[in-house]
C-alpha cells in the first residue's frame, strides 16, 4: 500500500473499513498520510491504541494502489456519563482534496458510531483550519468552546460536538464535564507528547 | 523494534533497575527524568550489569525480542490503565524524530560551541537580544527547552548545578580558564535573565493557571537560582556596569551604551519582578523599566547575531525521552513588542492597588484588564491576581458584604456594624437581640457564598477562553447558592419587614443572570456561534437581559422608596438619604446596561431571522443533526438552572422560524416577501434599536462613577461607545434591508442583490465596534 500522488477519478475510490489482520498492508500508509501534516510524528503505539481497540471505526478511501484518505476514531464511556465518540485523525491526500472524500469518510464513521449507540461525537480542530471546520459544520457539528493554546505549536482549537441522541445534555451527574479532559493534541497539526489541558 | 513501556521489564531484579532500551515516555512531565545515560544508545551488549550511580543496568534486548515473538503484529498488550495519554508518550527507538539519541551520519551528540571564545561587543549585544527574544517566546507559553535553554551560555551557568553564584561560570569544567571583561558582562546579564525566570515561575505558579495552556513552568531539573537572593544578582549586574565603564575601553561608545542600557534594563526588570515589593511604591517599579525600552529598541541594529551560541542539542541533556524540538524563533521586533506590552500591562495592574476599595470598582478593573486590546500574558495576569487575592477569604467576605450593601441593602439596618457588636444573652432561653440575629444570618450567608464569590473573581483573571469555561462552572455554583439564599431571606424577613424583598436571593440571582449574559456574549466574541445560530442566541440573550431588567427595576423602586422615606426623617436620615441617592446611580447604570442589552439583542435576533429567509446567511445542510439536538447542545450550560432561563424549544422555534425552517420555509415565498415589504415588520425592530440606543446613552450619561468604573474610565467609556456604535450600525443594517425589500419578487432574489458582511468566520475580528455585538452589514450589490 502506498501513497501515490497521481489524481484518480474519485468514482473509482473504494471506501473500506480497517481490518486488524491487514495491519501490515494499511498501517504504514495510514501513518504516512497522517504524519504529512505533522511536524512531529506519533509513535506506532498511538495508531495501534485506536486501531486495535476501535478498528471498526476506522475507514479508508482507497484507489487501486494506494490510500487516499483515512479517518480514525474511538468510542467509549466518558466520565460526563455519555457514550462518547471521538474523531482522532482525519486526512486526505492533498491531490484529492475538495472532492468530498473526507465528508464521505466522516459520514461513515458517524454512521458506525450511531449504530453502536453513541450519544455524541466530539473532536478538536485548529481555529484556523477552515477546511476542517467547514467540513464538520456542514455535517452538523457545533462549536462548544475555544481551547486556548491547545496545540503544541501554540495554536488555539475549537471543540466541536455533534449530539446524536436527545437527552445527551442532561445525561450523567457531571453536567459540564470539560475541564481536565485528557484529550490528546491532535494529529493533523502539532502532535503533543501530552495533553495540553491540565486537570483543574 | 517497537517501543515498549519499561514497566513490566524493569521489575526484574530489585531496587532501581533501568533498562537500556526505550523507556516509557514521561510526556515531558519530568517524572524520573533526564538521565544523561541516554547517551549510551544505540544498544550495546552487556553481559554484566553496568553499575552507574547506584542503578544497575541490564541489556534485555535478547529476551525481549524472544518474548515478543509470541505476539502477533498489531496486537496491543495493554491493561485498562494504559491511556491514550500514555500511548502518545510512547517512543520508537531509531526513529530520528522520536529517539532522542539518534544521530544522523556525521552528526555530533553535543553542540560544540566554545563559551569562552572571544566575543566582539556587537556579538555580546546580539546574544543579549537573542536571549530577550527567547525569554519573550517563553512568556508566550513555549517551553524553556525550546527557548532560553537552547543558549550554551545559560546552560553553562546552570549545569551542573552550581552551589553558589560564583560557581556559575562559563568556564565550567575548564578550571583555570579565565573570562574577559565582555564575557563577565554577558554572564551578569544571563544571571539576571535566569533570576527573572525564577521570579516569573514563582509568581505564575502561586496563582490559578493552566500548565501549557497559559504557560510552561518546566525547568528540567535546573534550579534557577531560587535560593539566591536577588540582591546578589543585582550586585552582579551593577559590577558588570562598572566593568563595562572602566575595563572595556577600545569599543565604540554607542555599542557600549547599548550594552549598558541592557544591563540597566535587566536590573530594573528584575526589581520589578521581585515578589518582595513595597505596596506604597507599587507605581514606581515599572516606569523605569519602560523608560529603558526605547534605547534598547533603537540600538538593536548594532547587534550581530551569533547563531552557534544556541543549540537544540542541549535538549538531549534536559529530558531523556523527547528528541530535540526546534527552537521557537520570535523576531526581535515581535519580542520587543511583547516586552513592551508586558511592562505596560504590569504597570496597569499595579493601579488595582490604588482603586477605591469597592468590589464593583475592582470587578470593573478586572474586566477592563481582561479586555485589553492584546490579551495580557500569563505573567501579567498572575501579577494582577497577586494583588486581587493578596488577602485571605476574610477580605472577600468583607467585599461580599460591601457588594450586598451596594446592591440590596442601601443604608440598611441589616448591615449596620452595630449588629456585630451585640453579645448573645447569657441565658440561652432569652431571645437573642434581633440585630445579633441579623448579623449571624449575614455571616451564614457570607460563609456559604464566599467560595463561590472568590471563584467568580478567579474566572475573571483567566485567559478569555478559560474565563468563559470557568463562568459555566461558576454559574452552576451560583444556582445552588440561590436556593440556599432564599432560606436565609425568609429568616431575615421574619426579623424585619423594612427590607427589599428577598435581598440575598436578589443579589445572587442578579449575579447569576449576569454570568449567563457573559457566557453568551463571550461566545459571540470567541466565534462560538455560527451565523445561522445568531438569531436564536440573541433571542436568548434578550430574554435573560429582560429578566435582569425586571429584577433591577423592582430593586430600583425599593431604593427610591427608601430614599424618599429617609428624606422625610431626622437629620441623620437625611444624610443617609443622600447616600442612598448616590448609591442608586449604580443600580441605574446596571439597569441601563440590561435594558440596552435586551433591546439590541432583540433587534438583532429579528434582523437575523429576516436575513435567514433570504438565504443571506450560510445554512449548512447538517444531515446528521436536527434543530432539537443542536438546541440541547447549545442550552446545556443553562439547562438545569432554577428558575428556568432557557427558552422552550417550541417557543424559540416560533420566534426565529416564523415561516418554517429558514432553508425550506413552509410559507410561500411571496408571503415572506410581502412581510419583508411591510413597514410594520421593521417598526418593532427600529423601536428596539432606538430603546437600546437610549439606554446606552443613558449609561454613558450616568458615567463611569455611577457604574463604579472610575478606575478604568477610558476603557469603560470606550466600551459604552462601542455599544452605541453597534446600535447605530444595527439601525443602518435594518434600513439597508428595508430599502432593498421593495425590489424583491421572491426570497431567492435577494442573493443576487444583497450581501451580508461582518458575520462569517474571522470577518468580525477586530472590526466590531464591540466584540460582544455581531452586527451584520447589509451591502447592496
Ligand atoms: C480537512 C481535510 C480532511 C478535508 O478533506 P477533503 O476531502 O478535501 O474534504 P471535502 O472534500 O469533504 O470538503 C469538505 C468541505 O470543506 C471545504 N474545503 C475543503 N478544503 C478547503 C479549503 N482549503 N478551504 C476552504 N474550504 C475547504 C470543501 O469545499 C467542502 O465544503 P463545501 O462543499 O461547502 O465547499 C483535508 O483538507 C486534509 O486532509 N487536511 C489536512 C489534515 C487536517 O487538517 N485534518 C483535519 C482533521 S480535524
Amino acid at each position: 500500500m502506498s501513497n501515490n500522488n497521481a489524481p484518480t477519478d474519485i468514482a473509482d475510490l473504494q471506501y473500506v473499513q480497517y481490518q486488524g489482520s491487514k495491519e501490515a498492508t494499511y498501517l504504514p500508509a495510514i501513518r504516512q498520510l497522517i504524519s504529512k501534516d505533522l511536524s512531529e510524528p506519533y509513535s506506532i503505539y498511538v495508531y495501534r491504541y485506536f486501531l486495535y481497540q476501535w478498528g471498526e471505526l476506522c475507514y479508508m478511501a482507497l484507489d487501486s494502489t494506494s490510500l487516499i484518505g483515512v479517518v480514525v476514531c474511538k468510542l467509549e464511556h466518558h466520565r460526563s456519563g455519555t457514550f462518547r465518540g471521538y474523531i482522532a485523525m482525519l486526512a486526505v491526500q492533498e491531490t484529492h482534496r475538495g472532492k468530498g472524500i473526507a465528508t464521505k469518510l466522516v459520514s461513515m464513521a458517524i454512521d458506525a458510531m450511531t449504530a453502536r449507540d453513541a450519544d455524541e461525537i466530539v473532536l478538536e480542530t485548529e481555529v484556523t483550519n477552515t477546511a476542517s471546520l467547514k467540513l464538520y459544520e456542514r455535517l452538523g457539528f457545533l462549536r462548544s468552546k475555544r481551547l486556548h493554546r491547545y496545540y503544541l505549536n501554540g495554536n488555539t482549537a475549537f471543540r466541536l460536538i455533534l449530539y446524536l441522541k436527545p437527552g445527551t445534555a442532561t445525561k450523567g451527574a457531571q453536567q459540564l464535564g470539560d475541564s481536565g479532559e485528557m484529550l490528546p493534541q491532535q494529529q493533523h497539526l502539532e502532535p503533543g507528547y501530552g495533553p495540553s489541558v491540565t486537570p483543574v | 523494534m517497537a517501543d515498549t513501556s519499561t514497566n513490566e521489564s524493569s521489575t526484574e531484579g530489585d531496587g532501581e533497575i533501568k533498562v537500556t532500551i526505550g523507556s516509557a515516555a514521561d510526556c515531558g512531565l519530568d517524572r524520573d527524568s533526564a538521565s544523561p545515560k541516554q547517551a549510551q544508545l544505540p544498544l550495546r551488549q552487556v553481559p554484566q550489569p553496568i553499575v552507574n550511580g547506584g542503578s544497575k543496568v541490564w541489556d534485555i534486548t535478547e529476551r525481549f525480542t524472544q518474548a515478543s515473538q509470541a505476539l502477533k503484529i498489531g496486537q496491543l498488550v495493554k491493561d485498562e490503565y494504559f491511556t491514550l495519554f500514555e500511548s502518545i508518550g510512547a517512543l520508537e527507538i531509531m526513529d530520528p524524530k522520536m529517539d532522542s539519541g539518534f544521530l544522523q551520519p556525521g552528526e555530533t551528540l553535543e553542540e560544540n560551541y566554545d563559551a569562552l571564545r572571544t566575543l566582539l561587543p556587537e556579538e555580546v549585544l546580539g546574544i543579549m537580544d537573542q536571549l530577550l527574544c527567547y525569554e519573550m517566546a517563553w512568556h508566550q507559553g513555549y517551553p524553556l527547552s525550546q527557548t532560553l535553554f537552547t543558549s550554551v551560555y545559560i546552560d553553562r551557568l546552570l549545569w551542573p548545578e552550581p552551589r553558589s553564584l560564583e560557581e556559575a561560570q562559563f568556564y565550567r569544567g575548564n578550571p583555570g580558564r579565565v573570562t574577559d571583561a565582555l564575557q563577565d558582562v554577558l554572564r551578569a546579564y544571563c544571571l539576571g535573565i535566569i533570576k527573572s525566570c525564577d521570579f516569573v515561575i514563582g509568581k505564575i505558579t502561586s496563582r490559578d493557571y493552566f500548565e501549557e495552556e497559559d504557560f510552561c513552568t518546566h525547568t528540567y531539573n535546573r534550579s534557577l537560582f531560587s535560593k539566591v537572593p536577588h540582591d546578589f544578582v543585582l550586585h552582579e549586574l551593577e559590577i558588570a556596569e562598572e566593568i563595562l565603564a572602566t575595563d572595556v575601553d577600545d569599543i565604540d561608545e554607542t555599542v557600549k551604551a547599548a550594552i549598558n542600557c541592557r544591563l540597566e534594563f535587566r536590573r530594573n526588570f528584575l526589581v520589578a519582578l521581585s515578589p518582595d515589593y513595597s505596596i506604597n511604591f507599587l507605581d514606581k517599579y515599572w516606569p523605569p523599566v519602560s523608560a529603558l525600552l526605547p534605547a534598547i529598541e533603537s540600538s538593536h541594529e548594532l547587534a550581530r547575531v551569533v547563531p552557534d551560541a544556541f543549540s537544540t542539542k542541549i535538549q538531549r541533556r534536559l529530558t531523556s525521552t523527547v528528541p530535540p524540538r526546534p527552537i521557537v524563533e520570535l523576531e526581535f521586533k515581535d519580542a520587543f513588542a511583547k516586552l513592551k506590552q508586558l511592562c505596560e500591562d504590569c504597570a496597569e495592574a499595579t493601579k488595582y492597588t490604588f482603586l477605591d476599595p469597592a468590589p464593583e470598582e475592582y470587578q470593573s478593573f478586572l474586566w477592563a484588564f481582561a479586555s485589553r486590546k492584546v490579551q495580557p500574558s500569563a505573567y501579567a495576569r498572575s501579577y494582577l491576581a497577586g494583588f486581587v487575592f493578596a488577602g485571605d477569604n476574610e477580605i472577600f467576605e468583607g467585599l461580599l458584604r460591601d457588594d450586598l450593601a451596594a446592591m440590596v441593602f442601601p443604608e440598611d439596618q441589616v448591615l449596620d456594624p452595630i449588629n456585630w457588636t451585640i453579645d448573645a444573652p447569657r441565658n440561652p432561653l432569652f431571645p437573642k437581640d434581633k440585630r445579633l440575629q441579623m448579623a449571624s444570618i449575614i455571616d451564614d450567608f457570607t460563609n456559604r457564598a464566599v467560595q463561590n464569590y472568590v471563584e467568580l473573581w478567579t474566572a475573571l483573571c483567566q485567559n478569555r477562553c478559560r474565563m468563559r469555561r470557568m463562568l459555566c462552572h461558576s454559574l452552576l455554583a451560583f444556582d445552588q447558592l440561590q436556593s440556599d439564599a432564599s432560606i436565609l431571606d425568609d429568616e431575615l424577613q421574619a426579623l424585619t419587614s423594612d427590607l427589599q424583598q428577598y435581598p440575598l436571593t436578589t443579589w445572587v440571582y442578579h449575579l447569576k443572570l449576569r454570568q449567563i449574559e457573559w457566557i453568551i456574549q463571550l461566545g459571540f466574541e470567541q466565534d462560538i456561534y455560527l451565523p445561522d445560530e445568531l438569531a436564536g442566541m440573541y433571542l436568548f440573550l434578550a430574554k435573560v437581559a429582560e429578566t435582569r431588567n425586571r429584577l433591577l427595576s423592582t430593586l430600583l423602586e425599593f431604593w427610591e422608596q427608601r430614599q424618599k422615606r429617609l428624606e422625610k426623617g431626622k437629620k441623620v436620615d437625611v444624610e443617609k438619604a443622600a447616600k442612598v441617592q448616590e448609591g442608586k446611580a449604580y443600580i441605574e447604570a446596571l439597569l441601563a446596561e440590561a435594558v440596552g442589552t435586551e433591546e439590541l439583542s432583540a433587534a438583532l435576533s429579528s434582523l437575523y431571522t429576516l436575513l435567514s429567509y433570504l438565504h443571506l446567511l450560510p445554512q449548512p445542510p447538517r444531515p446528521f443533526s436536527s434543530p432539537e439536538l443542536r438546541y440541547d447542545l447549545r442550552t446545556k450550560p443553562f439547562a438545569l438552572l432554577q428558575p428556568v432561563e432557557i427558552i422552550p424549544f417550541d417557543t424559540l422555534t416560533t420566534h426565529i422560524h416564523p415561516f418554517g425552517p429558514h432553508a425550506a420555509p413552509t410559507s410561500p415565498s411571496e408571503s415572506i416577501v410581502k412581510h419583508l415589504q411591510q413597514a410594520t415588520t421593521y417598526q418593532p425592530i427600529d423601536a428596539s434599536v432606538k430603546r437600546a440606543k437610549d439606554a446606552f446613552a443613558k449609561l454613558k450619561k450616568l458615567g463611569p462613577k455611577a457604574a463604579s468604573a472610575e478606575g478604568v474610565k477610558e476603557q469603560w467609556s470606550g466600551r459604552v461607545q462601542g455599544r452605541l456604535f453597534s446600535c447605530v450600525a444595527a439601525g443602518v443594517a435594518v434600513a439597508g434591508l428595508r430599502g432593498m425589500a421593495g425590489e424583491l419578487v421572491s426570497t431567492a432574489d435577494a442573493e443576487g442583490k444583497l450581501r451580508v458582511e461582518g458575520v462569517a468566520e474571522g470577518e468580525g475580528e477586530g472590526k466590531r465596534y464591540h466584540e460582544w455585538w455581531i452586527v451584520p452589514k447589509v451591502v447592496k450589490l
